[in-house]
């Protein structure tokens, strides 16, 4: 991979200059194993995209507003809300430490002492440390209350005994960023707390749990008297509850900002591969109504990203509304998913490479999209929070 | 009254005058009434009696007079006093002073014998009239050119059809100020809708908090408080698409506004639609003002031709996209 320097920080610039800089990184270093409009053989491997990765966080495309004394760029939200506009545009890999980066980080960023934020955050950066989040467990998924995995306090440290479910990235991961309880499990939302554990930690075990798009990402995580140093403790004991609602108001709010143009440029790579044959081209054009109406709904979801971006510039709490651009995207771009799965399910047999490309990959993205409105609170939790803490609707007289 | 420029004072001084408009007799009396407090000239320039200020400003203004059922073409009337300013500075001022009223046949051009979709024709004195080649000309109602009372949608607003019968002057509009006319009206009707579903939901959700069926509030059911959450979702999504395509930069601002506009005229129908689903009985009765809401917000979609607009606008997309990253896959013909 092309080594590159590092984009000017603290320098303002002109008004896209930040996307400019970012485009023509991509550009270079992109290249066709990482793309995922390339349905090859021999797609990168997992360490070709951690390098990919770090090597952006050098470029300047992670980290951005984090402090520079923690390795990152010190810009502003703005600066990364024009990188992501790039970032989204091209048919890039997700990233692989993105609970690192979009929850973790901002977590240990908001609760962590000093030691843990110099050396927890700079290794996200580098992908030296890759994250996972274990909040879900197999009875407390929407009810995250409702959680047993227990934290005692021993003369050796904290000792862990539960189990996680449905955490991403657990198998890749060196750091669990974990909610466990210390009462009883009646306590609900009381008596939470939050470690930062170590995954090589003996009495671990994780196993892989194949997902409808066949990847094996998501794991299941079991701790057996797990040792964990009280200085890995994030946030006090008790806390915990406040320090995940935070973690999930992030994770619905900002996480993955580039959305909108991502799924723009899925649109755009649908209609120009159709174009590329006749026959795909007529099928395409049957459906102008329903790409029309996709089109405007990723305007609207930029609608969400920027005028949410302009209020935490302003210093606004987000709190509860981070449900309004989680509920959009996740739905609109189900609809989407549906469209173009529908469009490139109807391609006569036959047909060309880019044609083959689109069609493998508007699969996975009609497959994988089904967890959209499921993760980071299924839609109807979001609904019960809008109604709850935006609209006040009471339930008794 | 203006000086901080504030766009939320704009939306209180115009919700306190449209409550006002609705006591008031007929639609010069509404006029005097929005002239006085300087709400009918906000986007005209200043030599003619208007504030000179952008669409920003009159979005409030247009929210206030959607969330309270104005019966006066507010609409038209901004933008006309605005788009004469240069031709007809006169006749501009007496737009913005209320003096005269004025509105657009937004449905057909002067090609077809008869147009229509003009709000309040009946009691206007002047009617824009746009020709098949995309200029338009403001007509006097009179001799050639006449206002018809006919069947209307929208109760509050009556529409009027406009037919012409011989050879008619008037002031004339170029292509670019129609152009401005028709994309500025995109923003007006946008944030008029946005006022109209904000209080159709507000209703909504007073009424279910109000009313108790099996012992309970029907805001306690989960089906109708995620049937409101849904319905404030469509709101914020209108909200923010009407903020943005204010902001947004060059390029993106047809769309951004378009996006705005077809926002709007699919989400507030519905939002309506759904707060007389949960009035139940009650939200079928003419004396729930949900339906008059409905039927403006339903006028305003098909003045502007959203069905046609998407249409177009799906045409537009299949011709092409401007992607770098796909620019290597080639056109099959
Ligand atoms: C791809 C993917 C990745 C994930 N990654 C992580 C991760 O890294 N870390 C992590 O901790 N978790 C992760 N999750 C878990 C995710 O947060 C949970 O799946 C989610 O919160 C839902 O919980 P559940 O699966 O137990 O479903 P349940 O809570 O059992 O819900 C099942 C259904 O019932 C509905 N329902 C539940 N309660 C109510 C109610 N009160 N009213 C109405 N309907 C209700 C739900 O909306 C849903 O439709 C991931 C999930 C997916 C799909």
């Amino acid at each position: 991979m092309t080594s590159v320097s590092p984009l000017e920080a603290g320098t303002p610039g002109q008004t896209g200059a930040y996307a400019a800089q970012a485009y023509q990184w991509l550009k270079q270093n992109l290249n066709d194993r990482l793309r995922t409009d390339r349905c090859l053989d021999q797609p990168a491997s997992l360490e070709e995209k951690i390098r990919f990765e770090a090597a952006q966080h050098r470029a300047g495309l992670a980290g951005i507003t984090w402090p520079k004394e923690y390795g990152g760029h010190g810009l502003t939200l703005r600066e990364h809300l024009e990188a992501n506009r790039e970032i989204g545009r091209a048919p890039m890999p997700n990233a692989i430490n993105s609970i690192g980066k979009e929850l973790a980080g901002p977590i240990i960023m908001a609760v962590g002492n000093e030691r843990q934020k110099s050396t927890y955050l700079p290794a996200i950066l580098s992908m030296e440390n890759i994250w996972c989040q274990g909040f879900s467990e197999p009875g407390a998924g929407s009810d995250l209350a409702a959680l047993r995995t227990k934290a005692e306090r021993t003369a050796d440290g904290w000792r862990i005994n539960g189990q996680k479910i449905w955490t991403s990235g657990a198998s890749k991961s060196s750091r669990c960023m974990l909610l466990a309880r210390t009462g009883a499990r009646e306590d609900r939302h009381k008596g939470l707390v939050l470690f930062a554990v170590p995954m090589s930690s003996p009495g671990i075990t994780v196993r892989e749990i194949q997902s409808i798009d066949g990847d094996r990402s998501f794991c299941e995580v079991f701790f057996n008297d797990v040792i964990v140093d009280e200085a890995e403790m994030l946030g006090a004991p008790d806390e915990g509850w406040a320090a995940a609602s935070r973690v999930l108001s992030i994770e619905r709010a900002t996480n993955r900002m580039y959305r909108a143009w991502r799924f723009e440029s899925e649109l755009d790579h649908l209609i120009a591969a159709c174009r590329s044959d006749n026959a795909a081209f007529a099928i395409m054009k049957g459906y102008r109504r329903e790409l029309a109406q996709c089109r405007v709904e990723v305007e609207l979801i930029k609608g969400h990203v920027e005028t949410l971006v302009d209020d935490l510039l302003a210093g606004q709490q987000i709190g509860p509304r981070g449900s309004f651009p989680k509920l959009y995207w996740s739905e609109s771009h189900q609809r989407f998913a549906q469209i173009a799965y529908e469009i490139v399910s109807r391609f006569p047999p036959g047909a060309n490479q880019a044609l083959k490309d689109l069609r493998a990959r508007m699969e996975g993205i009609y497959l994988s999209s089904r967890a959209e409105t499921i993760y980071a609170g299924t839609t109807e939790i979001q609904l019960d929070i809008i109604a709850k803490r935006i609209l006040n609707l009471k339930k008794a007289a | 009254m203006f000086d901080d420029l504030d766009p939320q004072e704009f939306e209180d001084t115009a919700r306190t005058v449209i409550e006002s408009c609705a006591q008031a007799p007929s639609a010069a009396e509404r006029g005097k009434l929005l002239a006085e407090a300087g709400l009918l000239g906000v986007i005209a320039p200043e030599d003619v009696g208007g504030l000179g200020l952008s669409t920003r400003f009159a979005a409030p203004i247009l929210r206030a007079a959607g969330e309270g059922c104005l019966a006066y073409p507010l609409i038209e009337t901004l933008l006309l006093s605005k788009a004469l300013a240069d031709t007809d500075a006169e006749l501009a001022a007496r737009i913005c002073s209320g003096e005269t009223v004025a509105t657009i046949a937004w449905l057909g051009t002067d090609a077809g014998a008869d147009l229509g979709g003009a709000p309040m024709g009946c009691q206007a004195e002047h009617v824009l009239i746009f020709s098949a080649d995309g200029t338009a000309v403001l007509a006097p109602i009179a001799n050639a050119v006449r206002a018809v009372e006919t069947h209307s949608f929208d109760i509050d607003v009556p529409e009027a059809e406009i037919h012409v019968s011989g050879a008619f002057k008037g002031v004339e509009l170029d292509l670019a100020t129609v152009e401005k006319l028709r994309s500025d009206a995109r923003m007006l009707r946008a944030a008029f809708i946005h006022g109209a579903a904000a209080n159709c939901l507000k209703m909504a959700s007073d009424y279910a908090q109000d009313r108790e069926q099996f012992g309970k509030l029907l805001s306690a059911n989960q089906a109708l408080r995620h049937r409101l959450s849904r319905d404030a979702l469509v709101l914020e999504t209108m909200r923010n698409a009407i903020i943005r395509a204010q902001s947004v930069r060059d390029d993106d601002v047809e769309m951004a506004r378009n996006a705005a506009w077809l926002c709007s005229a699919q989400s507030g129908p519905a939002i309506a639609e759904s707060a007389i689903q949960v009035f139940g009985g009650m939200g079928f009765t003419w004396e729930v003002p949900l339906h008059r809401h409905l039927r403006q917000m339903r006028a305003q979609a098909r003045y502007g031709g959203a069905a046609l607009e998407l249409d177009q606008l799906g045409d537009a997309i299949i011709a092409g996209t401007a992607n770098p990253w796909y620019a290597e896959i080639a056109d099959a013909a």
